[in-house]
């Protein structure tokens, strides 16, 4: 091994990223640094001596026009001298992309080499040490991944860092055996157990275990195997995940004593079974659909609104990972789901990705707020920046299109974010060897197959921990970074194997790592043993238990033929794929995990997944709370302010955070890779008007040429304190309407359910968890009701329920945090190619129409009673069987060509939509219409603003009966009401306001 | 009219937008074939077996140490002088976004032979990566043979890219510029600044006019329902389709200009 080689590279042309940087700095942190500079550093490690190293590097790291490669004392020619130098690398073990980029790149000019990279950046201006420190604690680096060394810059050139060039090792000497873990402990001796090995098991749970442990056959057996008397670590760690609520949705199948606001108690025998599974098969028998292939029995549900390409779909949430590591954790989440798809059936192909953020607003803390604000999770606006780079990484570098998503703020999601990723996958009905590709079938002798990255610490615990509230004390081990090209080589590598018949069956290592996968796929044969020595890893020195639970990323895991073994692995090298074969699935009844060929670990399949004890918990509803600020405990309503004119109004909500336009962070998503996007995020005249959902045409994708796919999504989770019945839909109203307003078919539509809620399991730390539990219910309960009224079955779902903080504030006092209890819906509607007209306004003296209920009442849960003090009321009504005959005509006229644009009525109400529809054609209008807060920005679901050619106007109301002529389209530039008058110039400017 | 033209279109490592790419050009009336660039470099004869070659957009490496750059070391190093010769052998070249950056760090835009390169790929201007839709202006005194004899003298694509903004070597910037234009190397400019590129420059070719490296994405607007909002009154075949139209008339022998020399 040659001496370690330090290469500084310095950019030749500046980048503006870094303006951006110190313009931070100097706003939000309030350092007044002047510019910064970056130099980015790799550390070369050869693995053999190699004179010409300098040379090769130089190559690899340097280019004629935009970067110099410095590898020795390195001079910048700075304008002015530095203040101070941060110096920011990752830690060991953590994953670093470039580090491993630069590896490939060297090898491929014949040197051998262990790499890491980092940044130096250079501050300049009157910043002192405290400053610098905030700036790269705050700003330029996460210490949960990243170390940080800060020197003046006096002192930083006297370092001798091209000498004794050192790389970060990561160190685990974790012993390579299986430990014994006695369950022989009193109550209070399991909860220490579980809090400290982070396995997130209730005291039922550890005494079933226990009990089965003590079990005179469970022992002869363990004999027999010679297994040790206790439960091994491997053991415990397996029961830990697949028992954690992320992997089991125990309180989804819980059996619930519901306490409606009559009074009456009921029993329900798991939420899910009653509701969600439920609405489906009814609807699937009562509509004899014919078009769901798959649902809730793999990744993602699947559905067939094309006799040539079948579609699949999954949304996943991301919470924990993006509080602690915004960038990582929502990359991760992104990759995630994507693996969703290649998992789902034999292997689909991801077609688009969906993004939702429920983030507490940029803007805070507000001054005078920053006492209050959990220690913890980052900042806001920290959150925001880095989940959208990890949604922008994610989605773009996998050559995945970002089609539609949303930008939701409260302050409630100050303690813990949501992040809500989805993506669409196509897979061929059937396979060119006619299996049909939404069937996975193994048997036993199938090789198991590991695919993609190696193993490391960093994921371990990933389940366990997101079925734990956040509190200070968080793993860092939990936070992931993934690796898109990583993951990019293996789903490309994976469909072109699923097209030769290469493989049996699919799944992806997900939260629980391969006890989860490897656990669910040996349900198919009834057994399987594997041996973790032959897995890749990162580093030596992990236990076999690490191995087995750890979430490292880029995997999926396979079952192979053995007579198909032999292509399928050499395939893998010849697309640079890491495929290892660690064991086989077999008929045994049990799950072997050993080590080196000695057994690790024994679970006894239907132990593990048939046995749990149904938890029984307690919930109940009583009718609307008011909200509580947490930051000084007063309720949210004193903070606002007396309701100002209709103008002033309206510009103050169209600027507002869940309005203004997103544009700036959604252009840097890339919507349009694969070439199929047909309704873009943006669109109109200067195609920057709001469309209500991202449209994929299939015929490229191998559809029939007449037929695209809409996908939107929908939300009301300030209707959780109000009414979480009618909270569930509204969420559900929504985001039909929205892909019904795009060109979607409301009666080829189905749907997702994500739930993020709050623990609502009461205990001495969380009394209130009745309640929440009692909200959920009532949620459950209008979320059957309107997809039963709307024939809309659910294809898919998932549940994330500890989105608390608890901890400490900046103050060091008790702080408790709930998300708002958050269903965030997503439809999937099938379109007839030419039905899509833009939310835009086409032509002056076209006639405007709200189609729905005109004079909707309540204004309770809108953006205009978050913003302005008003009147309490009950929120407005909704009527399912109105809204799905308007939706059925609306989409007739649409075919039919009688509709120039629509745009459906949500968030700022009317007002707001229509004024969209103005800056998206940038044209004017007239509108006749009552000067009442509710009319103008009430929020009411089922309505939909469209425009019309006066040719058509008796055509078009012959075919949407309940449509209100409102005004006309005009051209003066300005929006004018009966009572006041909006500039179209000040519309488009408080829209575009961003933040 | 003889057999259809087979295309060789690169995939693997990154790059991502080969199946649009092949379908654009199959579209166009051309045989399209998708290769693994390690099968490629496995057997590198099937490079002589094609007409021509595309280097499809996407992130290959994942743009890490500059984008294009470690895709155009694999090529230097593992393909070498097969690949160089395809090139050299007068058969038409696209590469797009991401393949326009490789075509640049592999040296053979502009000036394949030069001793040291005049421009880079840069990052935008505006310090990130951006989708949107743009206008370029197509240069009729162009002597590229992608866009030579194109009807349209204004089209419209997409852009998607972070690292898009041609940069020319400090100081040089003038003198560099002008001969390009001068060459009629700049076949494509934005009708607007949308990234601090240098003379709004889009796209560049070669001296033979037969490599055409670009940044909008011309694959991503064959048809009009991808056209950039839906439901407007689009022409049926997109601007897109023009350019792989225009190299497969002029492969197809109907037009002299495929015997073009050099300036």
């Amino acid at each position: 091994m040659g001496a370690a080689i330090r290469v500084e590279v310095s950019a030749e042309i500046p980048d503006r990223r870094l303006e951006k940087w110190a313009r931070e700095a100097r706003e939000y942190l309030g350092v007044p640094v002047a510019s910064i500079e970056e130099v980015r550093v790799y550390k070369i490690l050869p693995l053999a001596p190699a004179n010409d190293a300098p040379a090769k590097i130089g190559k690899v790291f340097s280019d004629p026009v935009l970067a110099r490669a410095h590898t020795g004392a390195a001079a910048y020619t700075f304008k002015d001298t530095p203040a101070f130098v941060a110096e920011i690398t990752y830690r060991p073990g953590v994953t670093d992309n470039p580090a491993r980029s630069a590896e490939e790149a060297l090898s491929l000019t014949g040197l051998q080499a262990e790499v890491a990279s980092g940044s130096l950046y250079f501050l300049f201006g009157s910043v002192d040490a405290v400053g610098a420190k905030k700036i790269a604690r705050e700003l330029l680096a996460n210490e949960l991944i990243q170390k940080i060394d800060v020197w003046p810059y006096a002192e930083f050139v006297k370092l001798k860092r091209f000498d004794e060039v050192k790389l970060p090792k990561a160190l685990f000497t974790h012993p390579p055996k299986p430990e014994e873990v006695s369950l022989e402990l009193d109550d209070a001796g399991l909860e220490k157990l579980s809090k400290e090995r982070f396995l997130a098991m209730t005291l039922p749970e550890l005494r079933h275990i226990r009990d089965y442990y003590r079990k005179p056959e469970t022992q002869a057996e363990r004999k027999k195997l010679g297994l040790p008397q206790h439960a091994t670590d491997v053991e415990i760690e397996v029961f830990a995940q697949t028992w954690s609520e992320h992997c089991k949705h125990k309180i989804f199948a819980a059996n619930i004593a519901f306490t409606g606001a009559d009074g009456k108690t009921e029993q329900i025998n798991s939420l899910y079974k009653t509701y969600i599974k439920r609405a489906t098969k009814e609807i699937e028998a009562e509509r004899k659909l014919g078009w769901l292939i798959s649902v809730f029995s793999d990744n993602a549900g699947i559905v067939r609104f094309d006799n040539k390409i079948d579609l699949c779909i999954k949304v996943e949430t991301h919470n924990s990972p993006s509080a602690l590591d915004p960038y990582g954790g929502a990359l991760t989440g992104i990759l995630g789901v994507n693996r969703d798809i290649l998992g789902c059936g034999l292997g689909a192909r991801p077609i688009a990705n969906t993004d939702v953020f429920c983030f507490a607003p940029p803007t805070l803390p507000a001054k005078g707020e920053e006492q209050f604000m959990p220690v913890g999770p980052k900042p806001p606006r920290r959150i925001l920046e880095g989940v959208h780079k990890g949604v922008e990484d994610g989605g773009n570098k996998s050559g995945i299109p970002t089609v539609n998503g949303a930008f939701f703020f409260d302050r409630d999601y100050v303690g813990k974010p949501l992040v809500f990723v989805g993506t669409v996958g196509v897979l061929p009905p059937k396979l060119p060897d006619g299996r049909p590709s939404a069937e996975k079938k193994l048997s036993a002798g199938d090789r198991i197959v590991m695919v993609g990255g190696a193993i490391g610490a960093d994921g371990i615990h990933g389940a366990t921990f997101s079925s734990l509230e956040l509190d200070e004390n968080a793993p860092a081990t939990a936070v992931q970074i993934g690796d898109p090209l990583t993951q990019k080589r293996m789903a490309d590598f994976l469909l072109e194997a699923r097209d030769l018949g290469l493989y049996a069956a699919i799944t992806d290592n997900g939260a629980g790592g391969l006890s989860s996968s490897v656990g669910e796929m040996a349900q198919m044969s009834g057994g399987a043993s594997l041996d973790l020595a032959l897995c890749p890893v990162k580093y030596p020195g992990l236990s076999p238990w690490e191995l087995m639970v750890s979430e490292s990323q880029e995997r999926m895991t396979l079952a192979v033929p053995p007579k198909k073994l032999k292509d399928f692995l050499a395939l893998a090298l010849r697309r640079g794929v890491v495929a290892t074969d660690i064991g086989s699935f077999t008929d045994t009844g049990r799950l072997e995990v050993l080590y080196k060929g000695a057994l690790t670990g024994v679970l006894d399949l239907h132990f593990l997944h048939e046995s749990l004890p149904q938890m029984q918990l307690q919930a109940e509803w009583k009718g609307p709370k008011a909200r509580v600020n947490w930051s000084d405990t007063t309720a949210l309503k004193a903070k606002r302010i007396a309701p100002p004119s209709t103008r002033d109004a309206l510009l103050a909500l169209l600027s507002s955070p869940n309005i203004t336009s997103k544009e700036k962070w959604v252009r840097a998503y890339d919507h349009e890779v694969q070439a199929s996007t047909h309704v873009k995020p943006f669109a109109g005249a200067k195609t920057d008007g709001p469309s209500d959902a991202g449209v994929i045409w299939l015929y490229p994708h191998g559809g029939n040429k007449d037929s695209g796919v809409a996908v939107g999504c929908g939300m009301a989770p300030r209707m959780s304190p109000i009414d979480p019945y009618r909270m569930a839909q509204c969420a559900v109203d929504e985001a039909v309407r929205n892909v019904v307003t795009a060109g979607g078919d409301p009666d080829m539509l189905c749907l997702l359910d994500n739930f993020c809620w709050p623990d609502p399991v009461t205990s001495a730390k969380n009394p209130e968890g009745a309640y929440k539990l009692g909200q959920l219910v009532r949620t459950c309960q209008g979320l059957y009701d309107i997809c039963k009224a709307y024939g809309a079955p659910l294809v898919s779902g998932k549940d994330s329920m500890k989105n608390d903080f608890r901890g400490k504030d900046a103050r060091g006092m008790d702080i408790n945090i709930s998300c708002l209890p958050t269903l965030m819906v997503t439809a999937m509607a099938k379109v007839p190619m030419g039905a899509s007209v833009g939310s835009a306004f086409k032509s002056v003296g076209d006639l405007i129409y709200l189609l729905g209920a005109k004079d909707a009442a309540g204004l309770a849960g809108s953006e205009y009673a978050y913003a302005f003090d008003v009147p309490e009321d009950n929120g407005p009504a909704i009527d399912m069987t109105k809204n799905l005959a308007l939706y059925r005509a609306f989409h007739g006229a649409l075919k039919s060509g009688l509709i120039r644009s629509a745009h459906d009525v949500s968030e700022g109400g009317l007002l707001v939509a229509v004024a969209e529809s103005m800056l998206g054609g940038r044209l004017g209008a007239k509108l006749d219409i009552a000067n009442n807060a509710a009319t103008l920005f009430g929020e009411a679901p089922g309505r939909i603003v469209v425009s019309v050619a006066p040719a058509q106007k008796a055509a078009f109301e012959k075919a949407v009966s309940v449509a209100s002529l409102l005004g006309t389209v005009e051209v003066d530039g300005k929006l004018s009401l009966g009572h006041e008058e909006i500039l179209l110039d000040d519309i488009v400017t408080a829209w575009k306001r961003g933040f | 009219m003889g057999k259809k033209p087979l295309f060789i279109v690169m995939a693997g490592d990154g790059i991502n937008c080969e199946r649009e790419t092949a379908f654009a050009l199959e579209f166009a009336g051309a045989e399209a074939k998708i290769v693994h660039v390690n099968d490629l470099i496995a057997s590198p004869e099937m490079l002589k077996s094609g007409d021509g070659l595309a280097i499809p957009g996407g992130f290959s490496f994942g743009d890490e140490l500059g984008s294009g750059q470690i895709l155009a070391l694999k090529i230097r190093h593992k393909l070498g002088d097969k690949f160089f010769k395809m090139v050299e052998g007068r058969k038409p070249v696209i590469g797009i976004c991401n393949g326009f950056q490789v075509l640049v760090k592999l040296g053979l835009l502009p000036y394949p032979n030069a001793e040291e390169r005049i421009l880079a790929l840069a990052a935008n201007e505006q310090g990130g990566f951006i989708n949107r839709w743009v206008g370029l202006n197509v240069d009729a005194q162009s002597i590229c043979l992608w866009t030579q004899g194109m009807e349209k003298t204004q089209i419209e694509l997409p852009i998607r890219h972070g690292e898009g903004r041609i940069a020319f070597k400090k100081g040089e910037e003038k003198q560099h510029y002008d001969a390009l234009i001068d060459q009629g190397l700049v076949p494509l400019t934005y009708t607007e600044d949308v990234n601090g590129s240098y003379g709004r420059i889009a796209a560049l070719t070669d001296p033979t006019g037969m490599v055409l490296g670009l940044m909008p994405h011309p694959e991503a607007f064959i048809f009009r329902e991808t056209y950039k909002n839906a439901g407007a009154s689009a022409p049926e075949k997109g601007d897109g389709a023009l350019i792989f139209d225009n190299i497969m008339r002029i492969m197809k022998g109907e037009e002299s200009g495929y015997e073009r020399k050099a300036v």
